[in-house]
């Protein structure tokens, strides 16, 4: 079944408190660098679209909370009654006819829900599109772009009040989300650098997460169909609860997914030598 | 006295074939021979370079920085950068090097920033045609880096800002140049 595409590659839903925090680390760091020259990478109308992805995400998660649930008793209760390998038992058809249901359940609030969030989504990635087109694209060369990540402080290669970055994959979104907030927020005095890289990073995602919800659309047509068929027969698919994993994992979080970055060794050489060649 | 010229040609030839060696071995003893340093000291490695490429051996710069490198590379210290700076600001006032020569023989070893990030034009028009380009051409310089940096003057801090630096170039310019291609797909 093509639904076990939905989530496990990219981890995207659970986009409310992920959104929330980053629209408070917007404002954040709006007010930050209200009195610098700066450049927009996060005007009003980015922080308002994300507060709506907010919105929508929180309803389609509560929603999808309560079924998932249900669907981990009612697979929890197959497994107890021992009902693997004894599916003609009319008892064990009953309770695989539930699942199937609950199933059922689970892609009607998805496919009730993701309109909005599609259309949410969209709009935050295309507000912030034009803004890294603009600030990024137009306004800058290579070189200036450099200058802006490097900060201020490039020639003493001081990394202590700079962000990690992250990677750019195996990070649930709403964790990258909270590490933007911190980061955001306890490093003040950093200025562009960091929101050129955190708009970046928000805009990636966003990207992978519309063309995720696109997909997903599609297969949910079939994988209804599908499971209409099924519940006539009361079977258990493994693609059905590899669909259910793939969501959870997006809901809840996928621990073994996340991504240790080391750091660098600790530099111990101090370095006040500056070259009059330097750039 | 008749002069040479006057001669009958057997003569003449036969003059000539005296001279030619000598003149021959004359241009043969005032060729460089532009040996590479000898010594494992790098001050010392230095002057006997400065003094290679003041007698003639200029056309050899590249490879006389890359053997001061490799004998830094033995004794690899913070005060390193200076020793290469100052000889690549004495290349500079020698006229073997443009200034913009030397500060791109330094930076591409021994800064964090990334020469191959210098353009004129915006960043939708020239560099993300050209983004695999510069991103090789960065990682190529990062290479260098690991080499000035780390190897030579011991700024772990330095090269490892540098190699996030490149990280992060990657990101926003991924980003960057995916917005720009979608005002053009747009259109």
């Amino acid at each position: 079944m093509q639904a076990t595409a939905l989530p496990r590659s990219r981890p995207n839903a659970r986009l409310l408190p992920s959104l929330l925090a980053t629209a408070v680390l917007m404002s954040v760091a709006a007010s930050v660098y209200a009195n610098t020259p700066t450049i927009r990478l996060f005007p009003t109308t980015v922080v308002e679209d994300l507060r709506q992805t907010g919105n929508v995400a929180r309803d389609m998660e509560t929603g999808l909370q309560e079924v998932i649930g249900r669907l981990d008793q009612q697979r929890e209760l197959y497994e107890q009654s021992k009902c693997d390998g004894a599916e003609n038992d009319p008892g064990c058809q009953r309770l695989a006819r539930q699942i199937g249901a609950s199933y059922l359940d689970m892609l009607t609030i998805m496919e009730e829900r993701l309109p909005d969030m599609e259309h949410t989504v969209n709009n935050t990635r295309i507000s912030l599109e034009r803004s890294l087109r603009n600030e990024l694209g137009k306004k800058m060369t290579s070189w200036s772009l450099q200058e802006t990540l490097v900060g201020k402080q490039a020639a003493s290669a001081t990394t202590a009040a700079s962000p990690t970055l992250r990677g750019r994959s195996g990070m649930r979104l709403s964790e990258r989300f909270k590490q933007y907030y911190q980061l955001v927020a306890t490093s003040g005095s950093q200025g562009d650098q960091s929101l050129a890289v955190l708009a970046s990073d928000i805009y990636l995602d966003m990207e992978e997460t519309s063309l995720l919800i696109q997909r997903t659309r599609q297969e949910i047509a079939r994988a209804t169909l599908m499971e209409q068929l099924n519940q006539s027969f009361g079977i258990i698919t493994p693609e059905m609860m590899e669909v259910v994993g793939g969501v959870k994992s997006i809901l809840f979080g996928d621990e073994e997914s996340r991504a240790l970055v080391a750091g660098p060794p600790p530099g111990s050489v101090e370095q006040a030598y500056r070259s009059p060649l330097e750039q | 006295m008749k002069p040479i010229a006057d001669k009958p040609l057997p003569t003449r030839l036969a003059f000539a074939a005296l001279l030619a060696p000598s003149l021959l071995s004359a241009c043969v003893t005032s060729q460089p021979l532009c040996d590479s340093p000898q010594t494992r000291n790098l001050d010392s490695a230095v002057a006997g370079v400065k003094q290679s490429l003041s007698g003639g051996c200029h056309a050899q710069f590249d490879r006389y920085y890359d053997d001061l490198l490799t004998i830094a590379e033995g004794d690899p210290k913070p005060e390193n950068k200076r020793v290469f700076s100052e000889f690549l600001v004495w290349s500079a006032d020698e006229g073997l090097l443009s200034r913009r020569q030397a500060e791109d023989y330094y930076n591409r070893y021994f800064n964090v920033k990334f020469m191959s990030l210098r353009s004129d034009y915006n960043n939708c028009s020239h560099t993300c045609p050209n983004k695999r380009k510069v991103l090789l051409d960065m990682e190529r310089e990062l290479s260098s880096k690991e080499r000035g940096l780390l190897k030579v003057s011991l700024d772990s801090d330095g090269y490892y800002r540098a190699d996030r630096l490149y990280q992060e170039v990657e990101l926003v310019l991924e980003a960057t140049c995916n917005a720009c291609s979608a005002s053009r797909q747009e259109r």
